[in-house]
């Protein structure tokens, strides 16, 4: 019952953040602070999603299990990040503040 | 074949042997060969990259990568919120901020811990690496500032940084 309860807070709030997220991927203005927005869903939504489906199951094969797919997920979703990041750096897109600049010299 | 490398074939044959385990549960005869012969191929293949690459690598189980786990949750908690705050506040203008950090004090070894530690926590994106610095792009210019202040750096170093 009480681990119900801590669950279903868990579950709210992981599904909070990954809102969080998705929102902040159409607001924020440029390509690299969109990756910021989308890195709460991977990090922080992830966690508490899981944490929450954790204490669901019986703790038995299925618990460890849950705990498997959260370790590698947040080792690969960094790595995931970084490689969209360094290529669009290598690519020549601009962060907000070199655009800005450029805005300001260009005006 | 001296006695280190065969140590560490057998942690690591261990530590797959029992994850195999994990994810399947099951113990009949030919399952159980079947997980065997996965292990045995999987580390074969491990010995020779690290014979290809000197560069023999233990899995990373012990109580200290346990703490530094737990340490990174806690500092992952602590920037969503920053970050949820910023995607939901209304007329908060964003100033992101790019610097190049030093990675000469971290081993080789534990670099991509240390990028991707940094990209793991929201609000800061280590967007290049190279043999001398990593360039992180960060939502606010105070992020930075605390990467600078090198309190992960430090943790990767002492904690991790022992075994290279």
């Amino acid at each position: 019952m009480i681990l119900e309860t801590i669950s279903n807070i868990l579950l709210i709030v992981g599904a909070f953040f990954a809102l969080t997220g998705a929102y902040g991927l159409f607001k924020f203005p440029d390509f690299f602070t969109r990756v910021h927005a989308a890195s709460v869903t991977d990090s922080i939504a992830t966690i508490l999603l899981f944490l929450g489906l954790i204490l669901r199951t019986d703790f038995d094969l299925v618990a460890v299990k849950l705990v498997f797919v959260l370790v590698f997920v947040l080792l690969t979703s960094p790595t995931a990040s970084h490689a969209l990041a360094k290529s669009a750096r290598h690519g020549g897109v601009a962060t907000l503040a070199e655009s800005n600049n450029k805005d300001n010299t260009d005006g | 074949m001296n006695t280190k490398t065969l140590s560490h074939l057998a942690i690591w044959t261990l530590t797959l042997a029992v994850f195999w385990l994990l994810l399947s549960g099951f113990f009949k005869p030919l399952l159980l060969g079947f997980g065997l012969f996965s292990v045995l191929l999987v580390v074969f293949l491990l010995q020779r990259m690290d014979s290809f690459d000197q560069q023999p690598e233990q899995p990373a189980l012990g109580i200290p990568s346990l703490r530094y786990a737990i340490w990174l949750v806690g500092q992952v908690l602590l920037s969503s919120v920053k970050v949820a705050k910023l995607v939901w506040s209304r007329n908060k203008a964003l100033s992101p901020a790019v610097a190049k950090l030093p990675l000469t004090d971290i081993p080789d070894n534990n670099r991509v811990r240390y990028a991707n530690s940094i990209t793991l926590t929201p609000g800061t994106l280590s967007i290049d690496i190279d043999d001398q610095h990593v360039t992180v792009h960060a939502l606010e210019q105070e992020s930075i500032e605390e990467l600078q202040a090198g309190d992960m750096a430090n943790k990767i170093a002492t904690v991790l940084g022992g075994k290279s």
